[in-house]
């Protein structure tokens, strides 16, 4: 099973998170991109992105940067509350 | 014995002409050139020397013949799709299927099983009675039968499924059916050969050239290759292939894992599907239980298999099966799915002239060798898209004309 390091969690398995999505750069203006691109275009590529993981027992949720090519977890942070930030 | 072997022991050279050819040199300039020997490339090379008489055709491979997700697939046939587009396409793929045998003069063990896709709860019902009749009006035999009928096609079956989530009942698919995914992939290989079609295995593309939008040619670490029309039919390595023309897609990559359990005597002669449960299985002709469950949560480019995948799946399937407990698992492994947003495969002409793309294939590909064969060595003899998969172009992104097959995807996602 696969475990990681999480910051206020400790040594976590990952079956207890779900992923949420990527953490992409919003376009200032979509340029010469259609609205379709945006919504539907991806660059599955392996590389090393951010993403969004969410842990349900804590409610917690956290940025994850993580390599597609490997499934190297690089670095995790806490996503900041109002209250932290 | 039969006399066939019988024969051989009495020739001194007995040894049956290759399967396929494997020409020690790669050509300098092909009329086609298509890259993934797998089902799909394989079919499509074929059909274009069978149907159009095009024989000048490479097939280049990074690895070996049919060992991406042709070898990795669980071999499972059917058409009960919930679209028209889908419907029309996969029931010409089984018609296909059914006399492939003979046209392949290769056994590819099509055996009809039967197909059920059991639902646990009412709204899984209502989309099973959804997709029935959709089938019915295409002429396709779909129909919704009742717990019983699932109890009494699956001996050992838990019907209440441990108290946790009864069956209720299912989508019963007769013409479902299972065959020996190799045997598709090197019958295509062995006629398209014998077309004189060549297949170089261990080539890998590492650059598509591109001329005023128009496609000419591969370059592989054997030399460069001129060709007037490129197939890319790579599963996985799709969005990897697409980066190297300066295309981009929706399609993005997630592991898709299966296993098999040690074979034993016959016991289910039908394939059983559970979205809800996250798990399919069928026996194979060896006697293996042939199983697999959801895509892998997250985008992944590996074909890592993992210790998660099999403890959910056998979760499950105890609740169903509760006598399959003993059963002890003897290989796991995963492909990589390019899944798509709407569920349909990515298929035709792309916005470069002579670059044609075969892909989207996520988890329903295998099902589809035939056709889409037949369709894109039609779409590139023609320079347009065959009409039974101009619902699949690539621009439907563009426009929004999504083609929604999600509810009639086996796994769950």
């Amino acid at each position: 099973m696969k475990y990681a390091d999480f910051p206020l969690l400790g040594r976590r398995p990952f079956t207890e998170f779900s992923i949420s999505g990527v953490l992409e750069p919003e376009p200032a203006e979509l340029g010469e991109w259609t609205a379709a691109r945006w919504v539907f275009e991806r660059a599955s590529v392996p590389r090393e992105r951010v993403e969004w993981w969410y842990h349900g027992p804590s409610r917690l949720w956290f940025r994850v940067r993580r390599d597609t090519g490997s499934d190297i977890v690089v670095a995790i942070e806490p996503a900041r509350t109002g209250s932290r930030a | 014995m039969s006399l066939r072997l019988l024969k051989y022991a009495f020739i001194e050279d007995y040894a049956e002409p290759r399967w396929f050819n494997t020409p020690a040199t790669l050509g300098d300039s092909y009329d086609v050139v298509i890259i993934g020997a797998g089902g799909h490339g394989l079919a499509c090379a074929h059909y274009l020397a069978h149907d159009h008489g095009i024989t000048n055709v490479a097939v280049l491979d990074r690895s070996y013949l049919g060992g991406g997700n042709t070898g990795r697939n669980t071999t499972i046939i059917r058409s009960n799709y919930l679209t028209p587009e889908g419907v029309a396409f996969y029931d010409a793929s089984l018609a296909l299927f059914r006399d492939l045998s003979d046209a392949l003069d290769t056994n590819i063990f099509y055996s009809e099983r039967g197909h059920y896709t059991l639902a646990h709860n009412e709204s899984t019902l209502r989309t099973a009675r959804w997709r029935a009749e959709v089938n019915k009006h295409y002429g396709v035999d779909s129909e919704v039968v009742d717990a019983e009928a699932v109890g009494r096609a699956a001996p050992g079956i838990d019907l209440a499924c441990g108290g946790n989530h009864a069956v209720e009942g299912a989508l019963y698919h007769a013409p479902g059916a299972v065959a020996r995914h190799d045997a598709v992939a090197w019958g295509y290989a062995r006629q398209a050969s014998r077309a004189g079609v060549e297949i170089h295995q261990h080539t890998e593309v590492t650059d598509i050239l591109v001329e005023q939008g128009r496609v000419t040619g591969v370059v592989t670490p054997r030399g460069t290759v001129r060709a007037g029309a490129v197939l890319s039919a790579v599963a996985g390595h799709t969005p990897s292939l697409l980066a190297k023309v300066g295309l981009s897609s929706p399609i993005e990559i997630f592991p898709l894992q299966a296993c098999v359990t040690e074979p034993v005597k016959p016991w289910l002669d039908t394939i059983i599907v559970s979205g809800s449960l996250h798990l399919y299985v069928s026996q194979s002709a060896r006697g293996e239980m042939v199983m697999g469950a959801s895509l892998d949560p997250a985008e992944l480019h590996s074909r890592r298999s993992s210790f998660e995948f099999v403890s959910g799946l056998a979760d499950g399937m105890l609740d169903l099966f509760p006598g399959m407990a003993g059963l002890k698992v003897n290989r796991q492994w995963a492909g990589m799915a390019d899944m798509t947003p709407d569920f349909a495969p990515v298929m035709g002409t792309t916005p470069i002239a002579g670059f044609y793309l075969d892909a989207g294939w996520g988890t329903w590909g295998f099902k589809a060798t035939p056709i889409s064969g037949k369709t894109m060595a039609a779409t590139i003899a023609n320079g347009r898209d065959d009409p039974l998969i101009q619902a699949f172009n690539l621009s439907r992104f563009d426009d929004f004309s999504l083609v929604g097959e999600k509810g009639a995807a086996s796994i769950g996602h």
